[in-house]
């Protein structure tokens, strides 16, 4: 069982390698697409620093806490999408009959197909959720609990990016619907969660997460708490059982296609 | 002597159900409302056994259900109803388990890294299947003289012709020395110099590891110059299970013969 595991962490490992090797094939373009993403994500802080101009607090939240709320919503997007690109694209593999290579391989299904794509983009976010942490003021404890919950928050992303996909099983052109909530994930994070009140911020903690990805992380962030740290930690995890539980559910239901293919 | 199965398929029954869409706009409206769902007997109550060294080649025309065969013997795909056992073991409960013991070669759809090389794609693959690097290498060093890979082994496979490609994938798929070697259709689009290679290598691992080979292929020679057996499968059932050599004997060349079959023509 222990040496399965060690395999298993060691082929993803490699499938992951190879993946970044593949972004890597262009150094010009490699740099390019990190030093473009960062410059991307910076255009949208100048609005905040328009608006904390005028006023001093916004749904609850200082200015230090916006950068706190972009750098998380960065980071948790840029890993994500550096490790696990395919987990967006799911639905594709899942219509097209993409996942034969995958099941005929003695390991697991999900994790050689998400693992088997990267973003080199997303490593500008990853780069750009480090600077404004150290903007809103470097500590080693905050340094240590930003990057743990941009892991924390990168795997509650891939997991519902990977539900929404597992639609696909049951119903046609879902992956217009799996876009449709990875864009909810995405535009809900970054915004202050005070601007939203009743049943849209029950939302945020419920069917769109953000609130566990980002939110209650901001807030341990700026005061630290043990309650919230460990509800993080708990949510994260029984939702990765939920997700391998659906997606092996639907894997039943697969009908795979004889489209032809290439891995390229 | 006791046969060694190691294939076995009982009453196996696979079913899709597609969508029909009536035409143009105003049908595709109409589907969204009043959907019109057909189940498509994809595979409809098949048995058939393999023994162990066999070369058999599983062949039908286009939509016939051999592709689905054999992604239901490979656990790609569940079967609505059946029995199956591959090496005894059941694709649908441990795919993995079977995984370790198989080979797959889907030459319409290719698992090689087309960034990596093939050295680079065969070491991933040894760690795939759990072997040491030592044991890898020395696979990589068998399979390269056995495939005569040295030339563009260190060659990114995006840049290989099509078949060094195949053949790469041929001998990705056997760096864990599988016991049965399901091909789908491994030499399409082939040149005839590259195919007779490809066919010379088939022969000789069935030779020399006794390896059992499932072959579905459209190309009369494939199975000519490989295969002993032919299963012939026509709309998801199975019309001929014979030894190649009966089937030869009856009137005209083996391409008519089994054109005919297709046809549900009667053979003389």
């Amino acid at each position: 069982m222990l040496m399965e595991v060690k395999n298993q962490i060691n082929v993803t490992l490699k499938s992951i390698k190879y993946s970044i090797m593949k972004e890597m094939l262009n150094k010009g373009t490699f740099l390019m697409n990190i030093f473009f993403m960062i410059l991307n994500d910076a255009s949208f802080i100048i609005q905040w620093i328009i608006i904390y101009n005028i006023k001093e607090d916004v749904g609850g939240y200082t200015f230090n806490q916006v950068l706190l709320l972009w750098g998380i919503a960065a980071g948790i997007f840029g890993v994500s999408r550096f490790l696990f690109k395919n987990a967006f694209h799911l639905s594709d593999f899942i219509t097209n009959g993409k996942l034969d290579s995958y099941l005929v391989q003695p390991k697991n299904v999900l994790l050689a197909v998400i693992s088997s794509s990267s973003d080199s983009s997303a490593l500008g976010d990853i780069f750009y959720g480090y600077i404004l942490v150290f903007l809103s003021g470097f500590t080693v404890i905050k340094f240590l609990l930003f990057t743990l919950f941009m892991i924390t928050g990168a795997i509650i992303v891939t997991d519902i990016a990977i539900i929404l996909g597992s639609l696909s099983f049951w119903i046609n052109r879902s992956d217009i619907l799996a876009d449709t909530g990875n864009g909810l994930m995405t535009n809900f994070a970054t915004y202050p969660d005070g601007i939203f009140k009743g049943s849209a911020r029950a939302m945020l903690y419920s069917i769109i997460p953000v609130g566990v990805t980002v939110y209650m992380p901001v807030q341990v962030l700026t005061s630290f708490n043990y309650s919230m740290f460990f509800i993080i930690n708990v949510i994260t995890l029984i939702l990765t059982f939920f997700t391998f539980f659906i997606f092996y559910k639907g894997l039943r239901k697969y009908s795979s296609s004889n489209l032809m293919f290439s891995k390229i | 002597m006791e046969k060694n199965n190691v294939i076995e398929v009982e009453n196996l029954k696979k079913n899709f159900i597609v969508k029909q869409k009536e035409k143009g706009f105003k049908g595709s409206l109409k589907s969204i409302f009043k959907p019109k769902l057909k189940v498509v007997k994809a595979v409809n109550n098949i048995s058939f056994n393999v023994e162990e060294g066999e070369m058999l080649a599983f062949i039908g025309p286009n939509g016939a259900g051999k592709s689905t065969t054999i992604k239901m013997l490979t656990g790609i795909l569940y079967p609505d109803s059946g029995r199956i056992k591959v090496l005894n073991i059941d694709p649908t409960k441990q795919r993995k388990k079977l995984a370790y013991k198989i080979g797959t070669v889907f030459g319409q759809k290719e698992q090689l890294w087309m960034h990596l090389t093939p050295y680079d794609n065969f070491k991933f693959f040894g760690a795939i299947y759990d072997l040491s690097k030592e044991e890898t290498e020395k696979r990589i060093e068998e399979i390269n003289s056995l495939f005569d890979l040295s030339k563009f082994i260190n060659t990114p496979v995006r840049n290989l012709s099509l078949g060094q490609r195949i053949l790469c994938e041929i001998a990705a798929s056997l760096i864990h020395k599988p016991r049965i070697l399901f091909l789908d259709e491994p030499t399409i689009g082939l040149d005839p110099v590259v195919k007779e290679s490809i066919r010379k290598l088939i022969k000789k691992m069935n030779k020399e590891y006794k390896t059992t080979i499932f072959l579905t292929s459209h190309d009369i020679s494939d199975i000519e110059k490989l295969c002993k057996r032919v299963i012939i499968v026509n709309n998801g059932k199975i019309v001929l299970d014979d030894q190649l050599i009966n089937l030869k004997k009856q009137e005209g060349t083996l391409e008519e013969i089994i054109s005919k079959i297709y046809k549900g023509e009667k053979t003389k």
